[in-house]
């Protein structure tokens, strides 16, 4: 639903890059190289890599059935 | 057993540090990762009361995401078991993040500020009180200073002969930290003695010893470990702290054997 706060493996904190790698990645009008953005955040080992890769936002899907 | 070692920094950071240490078994090493992982102690939220959310997450999944954000902790001022209290109140529409967490200790308050907690909608509202007890890693892992703490052999390459013309081109992968026995050979500067990251090289060794055929063997007794932690203190804090609690509990079995 929301991005995890750490990385399920390795216990590094992921959560603070989200936004950043959301905004550059996806919802920019340019979107940039996934691979780039995380090397640029600092997101190096592959375990926490795949955490904002594979993460999808939930919160507005699941808000209407409150 | 009294035996000399030696530190050494590869890489030092805030946050993330390479040391090599000389002369210690691989016993003492792995010791020092466990109280690294285990026994260093750091603040973390534990019990929430929640006095108002109406978001879309339950007050459980709250609780679980609050207990996982780091929180900086001053090992010199706090023991094991004490408490500082935080509060957070945020109100829809806009996220609540872990900069929004205020603390009744300057000294204990949110390591990273941009981790969003719950995104809120129109009408919804969070509002919460947290217990942070300081505790250590062995009695749950968001205590865990320490993240991807590991360490490695430090590694020779010995250059024993050249590479035949038409020899199969394979890459030849080394991950860790080389001591540079065979300058003469390397491409650019190097000298014999020097220490270097394998990442200088593309982690290749066929980019440093360019046409040599090489051998790989390990450094007795030298270890490097990769330390990084999650913010709530400086790495140097993490190993000394580490280090610290090994030694005390030498002492007290020295002292509880003792005629």
């Amino acid at each position: 639903m929301m991005v995890p706060v750490r990385c399920f493996t390795c216990g590094n904190v992921v959560g603070e890059h989200w936004e950043e790698f959301k905004a550059r990645t996806r919802e920019a009008e340019e979107p940039e190289d996934p691979e780039k953005v995380l090397d640029e955040l600092g997101v190096e080992r592959h375990c926490c890599r795949r955490m904002l890769v594979s993460h999808k936002d939930l919160v507005d899907i699941v808000s209407p059935y409150q | 057993m009294t035996q000399d070692y030696e530190v050494e920094f590869v890489e030092r950071g805030e946050r993330e540090a390479r040391i090599l240490v000389r002369g210690i078994t691989p016993a003492f090493a792995n010791g020092i990762r466990r109280a690294m992982v285990a026994d260093v102690p750091t603040f973390s939220i534990d019990t929430v009361r929640v006095i108002e959310n109406t978001s879309v997450m339950f007050n459980e999944q709250i609780g679980l995401r609050l207990g996982l954000v780091p929180l900086t902790t001053d090992l010199d001022d706090f023991e094991i078991g004490d408490e500082v209290t935080l509060s957070l109140s945020v109100d829809g529409p806009s996220t609540a993040y872990s900069s929004d967490l205020v603390s009744s200790d300057p000294m204990v308050e949110a390591a990273d500020d941009n981790i969003p907690i719950i995104d809120l909608k129109e009408g919804q509202r969070l509002e919460v009180e947290a217990d942070a007890v300081l505790d250590t890693g062995r009695e749950h892992a968001k205590h865990q200073g320490g993240v991807a703490v590991g360490y490695r052999h430090l590694q020779q390459v010995e250059v024993v002969g050249d590479l035949g013309e038409f020899e199969d081109d394979d890459p030849n992968i080394l991950r860790g930290v080389i001591e540079e026995q065979a300058a003469e050979h390397a491409a650019g500067d190097a000298t014999n003695g020097e220490l270097v990251a394998t990442d200088e090289f593309d982690n290749d060794l066929r980019n440093r010893y360019p046409g040599k055929d090489v051998e790989v063997s390990d450094v007795p007794n030298a270890f490097v470990f990769h330390v990084e932690t999650d913010g709530s203190f400086t790495t140097e804090e993490l190993v000394l702290r580490a280090v610290e609690t090994l030694r005390d509990r030498a002492t007290e079995l020295k002292d509880a054997v003792q005629l």
